[in-house]
C-alpha cells in the first residue's frame, strides 16, 4: 500500500512550498516562480492521483500505521480527487492572474505563502476521512483566508475582516462542539467508521439533531440561507485575485462537507434532514437571486451568484438519487471553474473602467471585442445554457428533483436560471454595449497577462461542457461512491 | 450521407466571416454568406421527393451518450418543410441585406456571424429528434435573436428590446426544458420518435399534464402568443432583414413547430386542445385588433405577425380534434392540420415580402411612421405592387394564396362547433365567431398598411429623405416572394402534395400513415358554403370599417397605458433592480450585529426544532461524577466573572473578569485530573490577558452610551437561546452514548505500542500527530498574517496596477 501516500502530495506540496516561500519574501521574481511551480506540481500530483483512483478505486491511508478508526485516515475517492484537481487548477490560475494585478507590495508581503497555505487547507479538507481532522484543515484554510482578506490593510478590508473573523470563529466553536457531541454518541471520529456505526444506533433522534447542527456548522462555510449574510460584504473587500480564490474555493469546502456527511453517514433520518436541506437549498437560491439583481456592482453580482450555485448544488444532494447526486458533483466542479473565470473577467472589466459600478461603464465591445465574447460565453456557461459546462449538471439536478421528493424545487431551479442569466447579461449590456465610456490607460502587457489565464480558464469550462461525455465516467463514478458508502467504508476499514 | 453535419454548416461558415470582412472590404460580405443558404436549400429541395412519398431520413452523432444526449437530424415532411423555409427565406434575406446594410458603415462581420449562428440553431430546432439537443438549439435561437436585436447596441431601444426578447423566450425555453425532462422520465428516452411510440401509456402518468403545460410555455413564448407576445413588437429594433427572417418567417414559428411535433403525444388531452386552440385564437384576435393602434410600419407588421401566429396555433389546436373522432380522415375535422401548414407557408411568403417592403420604405424615405407616409404609389411603383400583393393575400383576397388558407381556417373553426368532447359543444361556437372578428380586423389593417403608405397625399416635407424607388437588388427578394404568393394560388395542390401533406402526416400519425392518405383537395371555389358567406362578410364589414377608419381609429388612444402587459414587464424589470435593491437593503444592513441575530436565531430555531420534533432530548444522570465543594465554588466564581464581564463599565474590569473565567476553567481541569490541559489553559489565559492589557492602551474608550432596552433585551434573548440550545444538545448527546468509544484502544495501546506514558501527549504527537502538524501550520500562518497586517497598509490607490 505504499502508493497510497500519493494522496498526501496535493496537501504536502503546497505546505512545503509555502514554507520555502517564507524564506525570501522580498524577492518578487523568486516568489512568483516558486509559487507557480508549487501550484503546478500540486496540480500534476493530483492528476496522477486521479489516474490512480480511477484505475484502482478509492485510495485510503491511515497515518502513523495505526489501524483505521484509531489513527487519522486520509481518503481519496473520485469526488475528493476531482475537487482537489479543480482547486489546484484554480489556485494555479489565480497565482498567474496575480502577477499583473495584485501589486508588488502585496507580493512582497507573504501573499503567495498565504495562497499556498490556503491551498493546503482546501486540499486537506477535500481529502480527509476524519471529522476532527476536517476541523483542523478548515482551520488551516480559515487562518490563511484571514491573512488574505486583510492583506494590504485597506480600510474596507480591515472593516470587513473583523466581521469575517467573528463569524468564522463562532462557526469554528460550533464545529468543535458538534464534533464532541457526535463523538459522545458514536464514540468515533473516523468518517468511514461513523458510516458503519451510525446505522447500528437505534435512537436516531439525537443523531438527527447533531446532523442538523453540522448542517449549521458547514452552512456557515457554504453560505446557505440564512447563514450567508457575512459573505457579500467580506468578499467584496479584498482585491480581485483573492476574491476569485475565495469565491471559487472556500464556500465549496462547506458544500463538500455537507455532501460528504449527508451521503456517507447522516442518512439515518433523511425524511427530516434531507428534506430540510432541500428547503434550505431552495431558500438559498432565492436569497442569492435577490442579491444578484439588487446591485449594480459587478463584484457583488458575481458574489451573489456564488450563493445561488451553493443552493443548486445542495438541492441536488438533498434528493439523494443518482441523477441529483451526479448533477451536484458536475455542477460543483463547473461552478468552481466558472466562478474563478467570471471573477477574472469582471476583474479585467473593473480595471479597464477603474470602477466596479455598472452604471459608469459602456461600449467596451468596440475596443475589446474578444473580451466581450469571452465574457458572454462565461455568462451563458454560468446560466447553464448548453453546450456549456453549467448545463449537464443542472439538467441532472432538475431531473433528480423531479424524480425525488421535491418536484417544485426543480421548477424553482429552472425559473431562477433566468435570474442568473439576467444578472450576468446585465453586465454584458451595461459594460459592453451602450455608448463607449472612456477607459483607463492599461498597457497591452498587463492586459494580456490578465486576459490569457482568463481565456484559458473559460476554455476549460467550455471543454467541460462540450466534452461532457469524456468527464461523465468520472462524475458518475464520484456519484456512485456517494450513493454506495460501502465502497468508501471498505477502502478505509479493510486494510 | 450524414446530413446532420449540414446543420452546422452555417456556423462553420461564420468562422470565416470576420476574415472575409477584413480582407475583402471591397466586396460586400453578404455575397460570400449567400452561398451557404443556397447550397443548403438546394440540398433540402432534393429531399422533397423522398418525404412526399412518406419517407424519413435519420442521421445522427452521439454527443453525451451517458446522458442520452445526441444530435439526431430527423427529416420527415414537417422538418423538411421548415428546413426549406429556413434556408429559402434565409437566402432571400441575405440577398436583401446586401443592399440594405451598407458595407462601409455597418459591422457586417458581427451581423452575418449572428445570422449564420441563427440559421444553424433554427435548422437544429426543426431537425432534432433528441429533446435535449432540441433545447440546445432552441436557446441558441434566443441568443442569436438577442444579439441581432441588439445589433445597434448604442441605441437604448435596441438594448431594451434585445433583453426583453431574451428574458421572455429563455424563460419559456427553461420551462420547456422542464417539460422535456419530465417526458424523459416518463418515457425513459429523450427521442421524440420513441416518445410518440409510447404516447398512449404516458397519458395516465402524473407528470403528463405538467409536461404539457411546461412545453406549451416554451411554444407560446417563442411564438409570441398572448400574453407573452409583448417581446415581438420591441424586437422590431433589429435591422429589417432580421425582422423579416427571425421575427416573422422562422424563429417565431419554432413554437408552432413544437406544437405540431408534439401533437401526436398530447392530442389525447383536452387541456392541450383548449389551451392551444383557445390561446391561439385569442392571440389572433388580440394581435389583429391592436395592429390598428400602431403608427410604425414594422409595429403594424409585428402585431400582424402575432395575430397570424395565433391563427396557425389555433389550427394546430383544432387538429387535435382528429384524434378523438373515429375516422376523422374523412370528416370535416381533417382540414385543421392541413390549413395550419398551408397558412404557415403562405404567411412566410406574404409577410416576408411585406417586411422587406417596410424596410425599403424606411430605407428610401428615412421613416416608418405611417402618419408621415402616403402617396408613395407613384414614386415607388414596384414596391407598391409588391406591398399590394402581400397585403391582399394577408387580407384573404383572391387571387392570392392567403385567400385559400383563410377559407380553410374558417372551415376548421366551423368544424369545432360540431365537436362534442371537452365541453366544446357548449363553447365551440365561440371559435368561428372570434375567428370572423379577427379576420375583419386583419382585413382592415392590411388595407391600412398598404393604402396609408402608398395612397393618399404625399407629404415630402415630413420625410427625412427624398423618396424614390429602391435599387433593383433590394427589390429582387420581395418581388420573388410576391410572385410565390401568386403562384401558390394557382397550384395549391402541387404544393400540397410536395410539402403540406407530408407535414400533416407527421402531425397526425393517428390518422394517416402516408401523405397519399391525406384526402384533401384545395379549390378556390366550393359553392355557397358557410365559409363563403363568412368571407363575403369579412370583405363587406372590413371594407366599410376601413372606409371610416379615420373616424374611429383615434379611439385606440383612449386605451389606458397603465394596465398593459408591457407595463407589467417593465414593472417586473424595475422590481428586479430597484425593488430587489430596496428589499435587499432591508436586511443587508452592513452591521455584523444584525447578521449575527439572523444566524443565531436560525441556529436556535432549527436545532431546538430538530430536538423537539425528533424527541431527542433526554437527561441521564447515572454516569456522572459526584459534585463536590470545590466544584461548586469554582462554578460560582465562573458565573460571577461571566456576569462581571457583561455588567462592567470599564474595559479593564472586563478583561480581568475574562481572565478569571479562563482560570476557573483551568481549575476544573485540575480537579478532573488533567494537568496538561490545565497548564495549557493557564498559559493561554495568562498570555491573552497580558496581550489584552498591552493593547488596551491603544483601544478607544468603551462607549458609555446606554443602549436601548429593546436592543439589549434582543441580545440577551439570543445569547440565552444559543446557550440553552447548545447545553440541551450537549446534555442529550452525553446521555445517549450509544456505542463504546475508540478511546479504549488508546488506553490499551498507549504503553505497549506507542511507548508513552501520558495518553494526551501520545494522542497529540502520535495517534493524531497529523492534526498537530497542521495546528502548528495554523500558528505559522497566523504569524505571517499578523506581520502583514502590521506592516502592509495600502491606500485604495497605490494597491492597484502599480506593476505597470
Amino acid at each position: 500500500m505504499t502508493m497510497s501516500n500519493m494522496l498526501l502530495f496535493p496537501i504536502l506540496i503546497p505546505l512545503v512550498f509555502a514554507t520555502i516561500l517564507m524564506v525570501f519574501p522580498k524577492n518578487v521574481r523568486m516568489q512568483r516562480i516558486v509559487a507557480a511551480a508549487g501550484t503546478l506540481f500540486t496540480l500534476i500530483a493530483s492528476l496522477f492521483l486521479l489516474v490512480k483512483v480511477n484505475n484502482d478505486g478509492v485510495q485510503a491511508i491511515t497515518l502513523g500505521s495505526w489501524p483505521a478508526p484509531f489513527g487519522i485516515s486520509m481518503v481519496s475517492d473520485l469526488l475528493s480527487v476531482l475537487l482537489v484537481i479543480s482547486s489546484s487548477l484554480i489556485t494555479l490560475f489565480v497565482v498567474l492572474y496575480s502577477f499583473p494585478s495584485i501589486g508588488i507590495k502585496r507580493e512582497q508581503s507573504f501573499y503567495y505563502p498565504a495562497v499556498l497555505f490556503l491551498m493546503t487547507g482546501v486540499n486537506g479538507a477535500f481529502t480527509t476521512g476524519d471529522i476532527f481532522n476536517l476541523f483542523v484543515f478548515v482551520e488551516v484554510l480559515l487562518m490563511a483566508s484571514y491573512t488574505l482578506i486583510v492583506h494590504g490593510g485597506e480600510k474596507p478590508q480591515l472593516r470587513e475582516s473583523i466581521k469575517y473573523l467573528l463569524v468564522n470563529i463562532i462557526s469554528s466553536a460550533l464545529f468543535v462542539a458538534a464534533v464532541a457531541f457526535l463523538y459522545s454518541v458514536t464514540g468515533t471520529l473516523n468518517m468511514a467508521d461513523l458510516a458503519v456505526k451510525i446505522p447500528q444506533i437505534e435512537s436516531t433522534g439525537i443523531l438527527t439533531v447533531i446532523a442538523v447542527l453540522f448542517l449549521v456548522v458547514f452552512g456557515f462555510k457554504a453560505a446557505i440561507f440564512p447563514l450567508y449574510f457575512w459573505l457579500p460584504g467580506s468578499y467584496h473587500a479584498p482585491p480581485m485575485p483573492i476574491l476569485a480564490l475565495f469565491g471559487a474555493l472556500l464556500t465549496k469546502v462547506g458544500v463538500y462537507a455537507i455532501m460528504r456527511t449527508y451521503t456517507l453517514f447522516f442518512v439515518m433520518n433523511t425524511g427530516f434532514t434531507h428534506e430540510l436541506l432541500g428547503i434550505v437549498a431552495i431558500l438559498t437560491i432565492l436569497a442569492g437571486c435577490v442579491g444578484a439583481l439588487a446591485y449594480f456592482d459587478v463584484k457583488k453580482i458575481i458574489i451573489y451568484n456564488i450563493i445561488i450555485a451553493v443552493g443548486v448544488i445542495l438541492f441536488g444532494v438533498s434528493q439523494l438519487n443518482e441523477a441529483g447526486v451526479q448533477g451536484s458533483v458536475f455542477y460543483l466542479i463547473h461552478d468552481m471553474l466558472i466562478k474563478a473565470a467570471l471573477f477574472f473577467l469582471v476583474g479585467i472589466i473593473a480595471v479597464l473602467f477603474g470602477t466596479t459600478d455598472l452604471r459608469k461603464m459602456g461600449g467596451l465591445i468596440k475596443t475589446y471585442p474578444v473580451l466581450g465574447w469571452v465574457y458572454l460565453i462565461a455568462a451563458f456557461g454560468l446560466a447553464g445554457i448548453p453546450p456549456l459546462s453549467g448545463f449537464p449538471g443542472k439538467l441532472l439536478i432538475v431531473q433528480g428533483g423531479f424524480e425525488g421528493p421535491q418536484f417544485w424545487g426543480s421548477l424553482v431551479i429552472l425559473a431562477t436560471s433566468l435570474i442568473v442569466l439576467l444578472s450576468v447579461v446585465r453586465i454584458f449590456i451595461y459594460a459592453f454595449w451602450g455608448n463607449p465610456v472612456e477607459t483607463m490607460p492599461v498597457t497591452k502587457t498587463v492586459y494580456r497577462q490578465m486576459f490569457v489565464p482568463t481565456v484559458i480558464l473559460v476554455s476549460f469550462t467550455v471543454v467541460l461542457g462540450v466534452g461532457a461525455e469524456f468527464f461523465m465516467p468520472l462524475i458518475s463514478g464520484a456519484g456512485e461512491v456517494l450513493l454506495n458508502p460501502a465502497l468508501y467504508i471498505d477502502a478505509v476499514l479493510k486494510e | 450521407m450524414s446530413f446532420v453535419f449540414l446543420i452546422f454548416l452555417p456556423i462553420l461558415a461564420a468562422l470565416f466571416v470576420p476574415l472575409l470582412f477584413k480582407k475583402m472590404r471591397q466586396i460586400h460580405t453578404g455575397w460570400f454568406v449567400l452561398i451557404v443558404p443556397v447550397i443548403l436549400f438546394v440540398y433540402y429541395a432534393m429531399l422533397v421527393p423522398t418525404t412526399s412519398e412518406g419517407g424519413q431520413l435519420v442521421s445522427s452523432f452521439q454527443w453525451i451518450p451517458s446522458l442520452d444526449i445526441a444530435i439526431v437530424a430527423y427529416i420527415d415532411g414537417l422538418s423538411l418543410l421548415f428546413s426549406l423555409l429556413i434556408t429559402g427565406i434565409g437566402a432571400l434575406v441575405v440577398l436583401y441585406s446586401i443592399f440594405y446594410l451598407d458595407k462601409n458603415r455597418e459591422q457586417l462581420h458581427n451581423f452575418y456571424v449572428y445570422l449564420m449562428m441563427f440559421m444553424t440553431a433554427m435548422l437544429g430546432v426543426v431537425q432534432s429528434d433528441n429533446l435535449i439537443s432540441l433545447y440546445f438549439f432552441w436557446e441558441l435561437t434566443s441568443i442569436s435573436s438577442f444579439l441581432l436585436i441588439g445589433y445597434w447596441y448604442t441605441r437604448d431601444r435596441s438594448r431594451f428590446g434585445a433583453l426583453k426578447s431574451m428574458m421572455i423566450t429563455v424563460f419559456g425555453g427553461l420551462m420547456m426544458l422542464g417539460g422535456f425532462v419530465l417526458l424523459g422520465i416518463m418515457g425513459n428516452t429523450y427521442s421524440i420518435r420513441e416518445l410518440i411510440a409510447q404516447a398512449p401509456e404516458m397519458a395516465s402518468h402524473s407528470f403528463f399534464t405538467w409536461a404539457l403545460i411546461l412545453i406549451l410555455l416554451g411554444a407560446f413564448t417563442k411564438s409570441a402568443q398572448f400574453p407573452f407576445y409583448i417581446w415581438l413588437p420591441d424586437a422590431m429594433e433589429a435591422p429589417t432583414p432580421v425582422s423579416a427572417y427571425l421575427h416573422s418567417a422562422t424563429m417565431v414559428k419554432a413554437g408552432l413547430y413544437l406544437v405540431a411535433r408534439f401533437t401526436p403525444i398530447f392530442a389525447v388531452s383536452g387541456t392541450w386542445m383548449w389551451l392551444v386552440a383557445g390561446v391561439g385564437l385569442f392571440t389572433m384576435f388580440w394581435g389583429s385588433f391592436f395592429a390598428l393602434k400602431q403608427k410604425d410600419l414594422k409595429a403594424i407588421l409585428a402585431f400582424s405577425t402575432v395575430s397570424q401566429l395565433g391563427l396557425i396555433m389555433s389550427l394546430l389546436g383544432a387538429s387535435a380534434a382528429g384524434y378523438h373522432i373515429g375516422g376523422a380522415a374523412d370528416t370535416v375535422f381533417k382540414y385543421a392540420a392541413f390549413a395550419a401548414i398551408f397558412h404557415l407557408i403562405n404567411h412566410a411568403t406574404f409577410k416576408g415580402s411585406l417586411f422587406m417592403v417596410a424596410g425599403i420604405v424606411d430605407h428610401e424615405t428615412g421613416t416608418r411612421d405611417i402618419r408621415k407616409l402616403g402617396g408613395l404609389m407613384g414614386l415607388m411603383p414596384i414596391t407598391f405592387t409588391i406591398a399590394m400583393i402581400g397585403s391582399f393575400s394577408m387580407a384573404g383576397l383572391p387571387p392570392f394564396n392567403g385567400f385559400l388558407s383563410k377559407e380553410m381556417f374558417l372551415t376548421a373553426m366551423l368544424s369545432l362547433t360540431e365537436f362534442n368532447l371537452f365541453s366544446m359543444d357548449v363553447w365551440g361556437v365561440l371559435f368561428p365567431v372570434i375567428a370572423w372578428i379577427g379576420s375583419v380586423f386583419t382585413f382592415i389593417y392590411s388595407f391600412f398598411f398598404v393604402f396609408h403608405t402608398f395612397a393618399g397625399k404625399h407629404k415630402p416635407d415630413l420625410l427625412p429623405k427624398k423618396a424614390h424607388e429602391a435599387p433593383i437588388g433590394m427589390l429582387v427578394s420581395p418581388a420573388f416572394l410576391a410572385l410565390l404568393v401568386l403562384v401558390i394560388f394557382f397550384i395549391p395542390n402541387q404544393v400540397g402534395d410536395w410539402l403540406i401533406k407530408p407535414a400533416v402526416v407527421a402531425i397526425q400519425p393517428f390518422l394517416y400513415t402516408a401523405p397519399a392518405d391525406v384526402n384533401i383537395h384545395v379549390s378556390a371555389w366550393h359553392g355557397l358554403q358557410p365559409e363563403f358567406w363568412m368571407t363575403l362578410g369579412i370583405f363587406l364589414v372590413g371594407g366599410l370599417l376601413f372606409w371610416k377608419l379615420h373616424k374611429w381609429q383615434r379611439a385606440y388612444d383612449r386605451f389606458p397605458d397603465n394596465f398593459t402587459l408591457n407595463r407589467l414587464y417593465d414593472n417586473l424589470m424595475y422590481l428586479s433592480d430597484g425593488g430587489a435593491n430596496r428589499f435587499s437593503a432591508l436586511y443587508m444592513t452592513g452591521f455584523i450585529r444584525s447578521y449575527l441575530v439572523y444566524m443565531f436565531s436560525f441556529l436556535i430555531i432549527i436545532v431546538l426544532g430538530a430536538l423537539v420534533l425528533n424527541d431527542a432530548f433526554s437527561i441521564n444522570l447515572n454516569n456522572l461524577a459526584p459534585v463536590g465543594f470545590y466544584e461548586i465554588v469554582i462554578l460560582l466564581a465562573l458565573i460571577g466573572s461571566t456576569v462581571t464581564i457583561l455588567a462592567s463599565k470599564s474595559r479593564l474590569t472586563a478583561i480581568i473578569a475574562l481572565g478569571a473565567v479562563g482560570y476557573s476553567i483551568a481549575l476544573f481541569f485540575v480537579i478532573f485530573r488533567a494537568p496538561d490541559l490545565a497548564l495549557t489553559q493557564l498559559v493561554i489565559e495568562t498570555i491573552s490577558v497580558a496581550l489584552f492589557l498591552l493593547a488596551f492602551y491603544h483601544l478607544p474608550q468603551l462607549s458609555l452610551k446606554e443602549e436601548r432596552m429593546k436592543f439589549k433585551l434582543g441580545n440577551a434573548i439570543i445569547a440565552l437561546g444559543v446557550g440553552v440550545t447548545v447545553t440541551l444538545v450537549a446534555l442529550s448527546s452525553h446521555s445517549q452514548k450509544a456505542l463504546p468509544s475508540i478511546s479504549q484502544f488508546y488506553k490499551e495501546t498507549v504503553y505497549s505500542e506507542a511507548g508513552g506514558g501520558n495518553i494526551v501527549n501520545v494522542i497529540l504527537v502520535d495517534y493524531r500527530g497529523f492534526d498537530t502538524l497542521f495546528e502548528i501550520a495554523v500558528l505559522g500562518i497566523a504569524g505571517i498574517g499578523i506581520i502583514t497586517m502590521i506592516k502592509l497598509r495600502l491606500s485604495k490607490k497605490e494597491g492597484q496596477h502599480e506593476n505597470q
